[in-house]
């Protein structure tokens, strides 16, 4: 057998990884606000074979880095990262050989620490920063994997997935154009979130490139937010790969409508979202009662399981309550 | 115009020329000891701010006995010339600073830019490698007081307007919007300010790699928009205390405010405290 996307057989999962040839799913919303004028289609990002958009970025990271020989004599990574991306890399690292090493800030799910865990990661969690800087949230865990990499160069080299253009391009070379070739040009809105903003940068780069008319809508929760992997614009300082000029739009959501979204998608759509999706939804709908026509697509980033716990803590009910 | 003490600072780059030269010791200073043990300046021990500095069971600095036992033990001679840096922007190493110069150590400095700035610094190396030194007998002044705040002074100084109060704390700390930086505990009953204080956050003093701004910078906005006179006697508080210790070095050594102190109570001891007033 050879591999094959029509049959979905494979030599390797590393084959499965989307592109083009196989783009991740496109799913209409249907029950939630759909419109003739303005469809909208979530892009199921939980599909890729380690769970999350991130899949992208660190498969685009790690070959650049065998490309360049820097993963030689048994060198393996270090990442600083809201866990999607260690997942990634950690799984990537199980399938092609190399050991990985992840560093995560204390407030990240437990779900994710422990598959990053059960993945064979090592794993440190940072604690959360006494009190931070406005604009270094994320710091904490920069640092620390910097640290492992400058302390130890023989041990492990660093994707650094804030500062390396190949997150970008990972996106330009795939998200972008699957989406071109989804929607069969169509595509008007983009609706995506931020967080290292490789996906907005790629994406916004190939599809305005195509139709300079296609609107890019970032979706950020308000300030104060807990969602993880998600970024304010005050918290962006971080990540050189922002690139305002790639933006329309920059819309903030309260934060606390993404868990409200997550149960309307699971309720309404039968979609598994992640609070991210919930709230790159919420942006969305607030587009299309603006106003706005044509189709729209949404970046659904990563699913709902990572997030049990996280939903739990704020929606009532969701797990049995002690009785007092 | 240059800063007042131009020689409680030194740059990385005379810290790289300078490693393991006779009567110069380094010392990280850090939150906890996470990031030291990850790779730290070749030669440097590693102090943990709230293990090692405080005392834990009398909400203190700790004594002259454990502070000549702290220094005495990493083989730091008290005419050593000791070089403070740490994590986040060097705030807990400057709360060593305060620490040293409180007992009586001569020659300690900062390391400008702190751990972050060596850390991104290509020409600069990180070691998991701990040093050993013997140690020494090491004995501290008594206690300079004058360089710390007490509640009873800072009380008379609200309602005074002297000496001046300066809250180094975020603007939403200030004005009360919250109680603790988001993420952390609140551990205070109120949330606002002490009547009278003036706000300027710690974050002013230092450009994006970490580095003090200039003394025309400082001096500008310490003096000039804080409002701070510079005749008179200041003291810096915070939340905890080591934000603080950062202005209060600031004040002290970059614009040369001789009567400076730092709060180390700072908001959770006044943010608690019954029948006295705050601001918003």
């Amino acid at each position: 057998m050879v591999m094959n996307h029509d049959t979905r057989v494979y030599d390797n999962i590393v084959e499965m990884l989307p592109d083009e040839a196989n783009p991740s799913p496109m799913v209409r919303i249907n029950r939630l606000g759909a419109t003739s004028g303005f469809p909208l289609y979530a892009k199921l990002e939980w599909m890729n074979p380690f769970g999350s958009v991130k899949d992208r970025a660190a498969l685009g990271m790690l070959r650049d880095l065998q490309h360049r020989g820097a993963l030689r004599n048994g060198r393996g990574l270090v990442e600083p990262t809201s866990g999607n991306t260690g997942i990634s890399l950690a799984a990537l690292g199980a399938a092609l050989g190399y050991p990985v090493r992840a560093v995560v800030p204390e407030r990240v799910p437990e779900e994710k620490k422990a598959i990053l865990r059960i993945l064979g990661a090592e794993l440190d969690v940072v604690a959360d920063a006494l009190c931070p800087m406005p604009g270094q949230t994320g710091g904490g865990t920069i640092n620390l994997a910097k640290t492992h990499a400058k302390a130890q160069p023989d041990r492990y080299v660093m994707p650094n997935q804030y500062e390396n253009p190949e997150n970008v391009l990972a996106h330009f070379r795939t998200t972008g154009p699957e989406i071109w070739r989804q929607t069969e040009g169509k595509i008007t809105h983009l609706f995506v979130s931020l967080g290292t903003c490789g996906t907005v940068s790629g994406t916004s780069r190939f599809l305005k490139g195509r139709n300079p008319a296609v609107k890019v809508i970032a979706v950020q929760p308000s300030e104060g937010h807990d969602i993880p992997g998600l970024r304010n614009t005050s918290e962006l300082d971080v990540s050189t790969l922002f690139d305002r000029t790639l933006i329309d739009d920059i819309v903030e959501i309260p934060y606390e409508l993404a868990c409200v979204r997550v149960l309307d998608l699971c309720r309404r759509e039968g979609l598994l979202a992640g609070p991210s999706s919930g709230l790159v939804l919420e942006g969305a709908l607030r587009a299309q009662t603006d106003g706005a026509r044509g189709l729209g697509v949404m970046i659904f980033p990563d699913g709902l399981f990572k997030y049990v716990g996280y939903i739990a803590k704020h929606v009532k009910g969701i797990t049995e309550e002690a009785l007092f | 115009m240059p800063y007042a003490h131009p020689e409680v600072l030194v740059e990385t780059d005379w810290v790289k020329e300078n490693i393991g030269k006779p009567g110069i010791r380094l010392v990280e200073v850090d939150v906890d000891l996470q990031a030291y043990d990850a790779g730290h300046i070749p030669g440097a021990v590693g102090f943990n701010w709230q293990k090692d500095l405080q005392d834990q069971l009398t909400r203190d600095i700790i004594s002259r006995a454990a502070f000549e036992k702290l220094l005495g033990g990493a083989g730091i001679s008290p005419s050593d010339t000791v070089v403070l840096y740490g994590d986040n922007n060097n705030w807990f190493a400057a709360y060593g600073f305060w620490l040293f110069k409180i007992y009586g150590h001569e020659n300690v400095k900062l390391m400008n830019g702190g751990r972050q700035k060596w850390l991104n610094e290509q020409d600069k190396t990180f070691t998991k490698d701990k040093p050993y030194h013997s140690p020494v007998l090491y004995t501290a002044k008594p206690p300079n007081e004058g360089l710390r705040a007490r509640l009873s002074e800072v009380i008379g100084a609200s309602g005074e307007r002297n000496p001046n109060l300066v809250d180094v704390r975020s603007n939403d700390e200030y004005t009360g919007k919250i109680i603790a930086p988001p993420g952390m505990s609140e551990t205070a009953q109120r949330a606002g300010h002490i009547p009278g204080a003036v706000s300027v956050p710690w974050s002013t003093a230092v450009d994006k790699d970490g580095r003090f701004k200039s003394a025309e910078e400082l001096a500008e906005i310490y003096l000039k928009k804080g409002g701070i006179d510079s005749k008179k006697p200041v003291i810096a508080y915070c939340r905890i205390g080591e934000r603080s210790s950062h202005t209060w070095f600031v004040l002290k050594y970059l614009l040369g405010i001789e009567n400076a102190k730092n709060y180390d109570g700072s908001w959770t001891e006044y943010g608690n405290l019954v029948a006295v007033p705050i601001e918003k």
